[in-house]
Parts: C-alpha cells; structure tokens; sequence
C-alpha cells in the first residue's frame, strides 16, 4: 500500500510551493498563542507570524524582522477527530471519497504538527464506538493514524456520530490541547451544541468541514443514501424545480450552520475537493487567529492593571 | 376460445423473465452514487411530490407494458373461435299453387299476403305463382327478383281482396271448376327439369279444398306423381275440410295422402288468419328436411388481445414521455 502520508505530501507540494508552505507553518505556529506570556527567545519573522509578535526594537537592532517565542509555543499536542462512519465513506462535492478529502486535511495538519515537533493524536469512530491512538511525534505515527482512518471509514461501517467522539474526548482528554475536528456537513445538534461548548472550554477547536456532494441537479448516476441506503432517481434529481428549492434550502442549511460555529465562536473550514484542502486549511488557521487574536487582546487589556507580568509583555 | 400457437405464451412468460433477470443484473452493478445527509434534499416537499408523481408514472408504464406483452403475446397465439355452424339452406324453389275458385278467396288472400312479406327477406329462395280454377295460369315465373315477386304478390293479394274478376280471367273457360288435378300438374310442370337447378329443393304449396267439378285431365293423385321424380314435396292447405267419418275418398283425406306421399304436410285451416303460422311452419320443416351437412369453422378472432395492445402501448407511449421528461 502506497503510503498516505506522502500521497499527502505531494499533493501539499504540487499545489503549495515553499513559500506557500512556510507561510502555513506560520499560521500554524500562531494558532497556540495567548497561553504563555513567557518569553523565550526571538527568531526571524515568517510570513503568517502575526504582526503583533514582532519584537520591534530587536527588528530595529537587527535589521530584518524578528519575532517573540515563548516558551509554549514550542510542544503542543494535536488530536484529530475525525468522522470515520459510512457518512465520510460517501461522495464529496468533487466526486472524489469524503474519506480522501478529510485524510488530506488531516494528513496536512498533521504534517505541519510534525514540523512543529508537536505530538498528534487521534480519536476517531462512528456513532457506536470511539477509537483512539494516542499523541506522538513522528511521521510513522503520523502514516498510521491516516491509515487507521482511511481503513475505518468505509461503507458498511456504523453510521455516524460525531457527538460520540466528543464525548469521548470529554472524558478521556483533559490536558490542553489542539482539537482539530474533521467531518462532513452535518447539522450540529442542541447536544452536540453542548459536548462543544465544554470542549471549547478546555481546548482550542478547530473545525474541518468536508463538503457533501451536491444532491440535485444534471447528475448523470442515481444515489443511494449510505444511512439508510435509500435511493434518489438521477431522474427527479434533475428536476428544475426540484432543484430550485434545493438550492434554496442549502443556502438556508449553510446558513445556520456558519451561524452554529458563529455563536460557538469556532472557526470553520471547508473542501470539496482535495485540492481546496491546502488554500482552505490556510484560511481556517487565519480566522482561527484573528478570531483568538481579538479574545486575547480583550483579555490583556482587561488584565492590564492586575497584572505586573502583562504589562510587562504588553510594553 | 382456444390458441392455435398455445405454446408463444410460455415461451414469451420465459423470454420476459430472462429479459427481467438480465436488467436485474445489469442495474445491479451500475454506477450508484453513495451520498449522506440525503434529507437536505429528499425531505423536500418539492422532491417528495416529484417521487410520487414519477412513482405513478412508473408503476403505469410496468403495468402497461406487462399488459402490452401479455397482449401481444396472446394475438401471436392467434386466438380463434371454433364453431359449427348448421349452413341455413338459400337454395328453395317455392311455387304457390292457388285455387281462385270462390270460396277461396280468403285463404289466397292471406297466403299471397304472408308471401308478400316473406320476399322481402329472401335471399336465394326463388318464388312462382301458378293460380288455377278450370284452367291454370302462371301469374310469375321463379324469380329471385324480389321486387318484382312483391309487386306481383301484392296485386294478386288487392285482387283476391276485392274480387277483381279481370285478373282471374285466364282461369276460366275451361271444362268445369276447381280443377285441382289440372292446377297442380300445371304448377309442378312448372319447375325447370335439370341442369344445376335440379340440386334446388322444390315445394309446392297448394291451397284448395279440393271440390272438383267438371272433367280434369288429371285426377289429383296422378298430378301428384309427377312431384315424385322432381322430388318436389307438395304441402296443401285446406280451408274447407268438411270431411267426416274415416272414408279415404273425401276431398280432404285425399289431399292429405297426397300431400304425405310427397313428403310434405297437410293443414285443415278454420281461419284464414292461421295462414302465416302455417308458413312459418312449412318454412321450418324445409328447413329441418334439407339441413346442410354441419360445418366446423375456425375464425381468428384477435380483436381483443390487439385492441388492449394498442390500448396499453399508448399508456406505455404517454408514461415513456413522462418519465423523459
């Protein structure tokens, strides 16, 4: 068997080139930020560092750009959940595996985890059971995780239930850590809602959508439902009408679902395809940081007066 | 109704059921897209109204072409009805043979009457008219010329009603009256001797009473033997049987024997009014003595199977559109 972990890395490198790539790395690196005040040391500025960080008396000393590190920055640990149920077995918008799309994005961010030096863990499962393999570093561990989820999310699989794996982590993880959450175009639930709201307490989250195939319109094949494996005549999918009030009620869906992670305050991305999956991971990280960002700094200026150390940092 | 090819339709239940497990298999292994969340669109009443709409048409379109193909199927077994049929005879020579004698008048009346009608409904038979008193006269010839028969019929008929003496004429002047022998001699005579007529039933229908007076050539039984060689039957109507007692030499009881010995039938009228009961009576012995031999017929009769096939082909045409659509 090929392995996915450089399937991966190609497709990261046919479509980024190293620019692009350190460019993530920034992004990423910025995404644990506002943990540890710190200070470590300093280190030339990447593209995506965010500008806040730049240590511009040093830059001035030095002449080109540097930025701040500190100390927590450096080991992080990464859990991946994923949705490995029939659901991900299904088609994307592209036509490719929802399972192909969402082991790209994983396969991507755990790259990058892995550039860091961080440990990657995973939990992933369907709606009756959750599996795990726990956080460590290197690209082996790396090559096994998109394994097991490549292997698991299969069409006679268990249906799907992404609740089940919160719940799961809920319990099981209680450290700090980056929960990145890969899974389809579901529709959230008020319980689900909740397991999030506890989650987010405790980690960072971040979510990967891996958008579903389009339902209606000229499709030349009939679908069958993996739930429940009812089908969808090709005939009535094309339907104009049909497909009218489709487009409509998508739109509706799409919105509140923006609406579910706006009031989680979650930043959301998405892919149909795998070869949105880079450019789309990119603008996930980015509006995770302004969005951190804005907290951050909310919470500094408030601590300003209490707190001798940040107005250490804040100067 | 029976097949003629019984064996098209297990032959077309086998074509229909492989055809049926070859699609079965095909479809079986055909690009079927998996997709989840299929709520987002099937809970769509829009979707749900087109499901049942295309689940009507499709459930029209099986039952029709099941219909067509068992239609089909059934008018390539050609379906025939078997049948027998008795071939109703159309070949009779009928010659009325009339005694205009006075105290006739009634009965003829109501003979030529029920005659009149009966050539309308004529189809082969042909018809003469031969009356007689002390001589004979053919009033018409056999003919098939049914309008002509009628009309002839019908000025005998105002005739006999009215006592027109002009038309009766040719019957008088002869050696006595009611020379019944002399008539009927005259009226078997009148049938054509041979050549393709002679295989045509021959009656003569006599209406007398048989009191002769004066000298005929013929007494009535050697008339009658003229019948026997033509194989004519003679039936004879009386309306004045006053016989009495068993005595074999009464007008009536000789008429009758006369009338038996050629095979046909004697009838004692009271009323004229029974006229067309008799007829109608002579008419169905005819028919029952010179049945034609049964004739099995088998007539295809495929009109039903094709006109449901065509039937359903149009509902399967206009569900086919639908479905396209």
């Amino acid at each position: 068997m090929a392995s996915l972990l450089q399937q991966v890395q190609s497709k990261m490198f046919i479509f980024a080139h190293r620019r692009a790539l350190a460019l993530l790395d920034g992004e990423y690196g910025s995404v644990f930020k506002g943990r540890s005040l710190d200070f470590d040391d300093l280190r030339p500025y990447t593209p995506g560092d965010e500008v806040r960080d730049i240590d511009w008396k040093a830059t001035a000393r030095h002449g080109s750009p540097l930025v701040k590190r500190y100390v927590a920055v450096r080991r992080q640990t990464v859990l991946l959940v994923a949705d490995t149920g029939r659901n991900m077995a299904a088609l994307a918008a592209s036509g490719e595996c929802k399972r192909d799309i969402a082991v790209q994005a994983l396969g991507v961010l755990g790259y990058l985890a892995h550039r860091h030096g961080d440990v990657v863990g995973l939990v992933h499962g369907d709606a009756e059971v959750s599996r795990t393999v726990p956080p460590r570093r290197g690209e082996d561990h790396l090559e096994r995780l998109l394994q097991e989820v490549d292997r698991s999310a299969v069409l006679d699989g268990g249906p799907s239930g992404i609740a089940r794996q919160f719940d799961f982590v809920l319990r099981n993880f209680t450290r700090r850590m980056l929960l990145v959450v890969v899974a389809d175009e579901l529709l959230p639930g008020a319980a689900t809602e909740m397991l999030l709201r506890r989650l987010q307490a405790r980690h960072e989250v971040l979510w990967f959508t891996v958008r579903d195939a389009e339902l209606a319109g000229p499709v030349v094949a009939d679908a069958f439902e993996v739930a429940d494996g009812s089908g969808i005549p090709s005939a009535i999918a094309a339907d104009p009408r049909v497909r009218a009030d489709y487009l409509q009620a998508r739109t509706e869906r799409e919105q509140r679902r923006q609406e579910f992670f706006r009031r989680l305050g979650i930043a959301e991305g998405r892919a149909g395809s795998s070869t949105e999956v880079l450019p789309e991971l990119f603008a996930l990280l980015e509006r995770h940081r302004t969005r951190t960002s804005h907290r951050t700094r909310a919470s500094h200026s408030s601590g300003r007066t209490t707190s001798p150390e940040g107005r250490q940092h804040a100067g | 109704m029976e097949l003629n090819y019984w064996w098209i339709l297990p032959l077309a239940a086998a074509t229909l059921t492989l055809a049926l497990a070859r699609a079965a298999r095909r479809s079986r292994g055909r690009d079927v897209r998996p997709v989840a969340h299929s709520g987002r669109l099937t809970a769509l009443p829009q979707y749900r109204r087109a499901l049942r709409c295309r689940r009507r048409w499709l459930t029209t379109a099986v039952v029709a072409g099941f219909l067509l193909l068992t239609a089909t199927a059934l008018a390539a077994a050609r379906p025939a009805e078997r049948s027998t049929t008795q071939p109703e005879l159309r070949n009779r020579d009928i010659i009325l043979c009339l005694d205009v004698s006075g105290s006739m008048a009634g009965t003829d009346a109501a003979l030529t009457g029920v005659f009149e009608r009966l050539a309308k409904e004529f189809d082969g038979e042909r018809i003469a008219m031969v009356m007689f008193d002390s001589r004979a006269v053919q009033l018409f010839p056999l003919s098939d010329d049914y309008d002509y028969v009628a009309g002839e019929l019908a000025a005998a008929r105002k005739a006999f009603d009215d006592g027109g003496d002009d038309f009766f004429s040719g019957t008088w002047g002869g050696n006595g009256s009611s020379l019944v022998g002399d008539g009927l001699a005259s009226c078997l005579r009148s049938f054509p001797g041979t050549g393709q007529d002679a295989n045509r039933s021959r009656s003569v229908i006599l209406a007398t009473d048989n009191y002769v007076s004066g000298a005929p050539f013929f007494t009535l039984e050697q008339a009658a033997q003229l019948a026997t060689p033509k194989g004519i039957r003679i039936h004879a109507l009386n309306p004045g049987d006053l016989d009495y007692g068993g005595d074999r030499n009464q007008p009536g009881a000789r008429l009758r024997a006369v009338a038996e010995s050629s095979g046909g039938s004697y009838f004692a009228l009271d009323n004229p009014a029974a006229v067309p009961g008799i007829v109608q009576k002579v008419q169905e012995g005819e028919a029952a003595a010179h049945q034609g031999a049964a004739q099995l017929v088998v007539a295809d009769r495929p009109e039903l199977p094709l006109l449901a096939a065509l039937l359903s082909g149009a509902v399967l045409l206009l569900a086919g559109w639908r479905l396209e659509r």
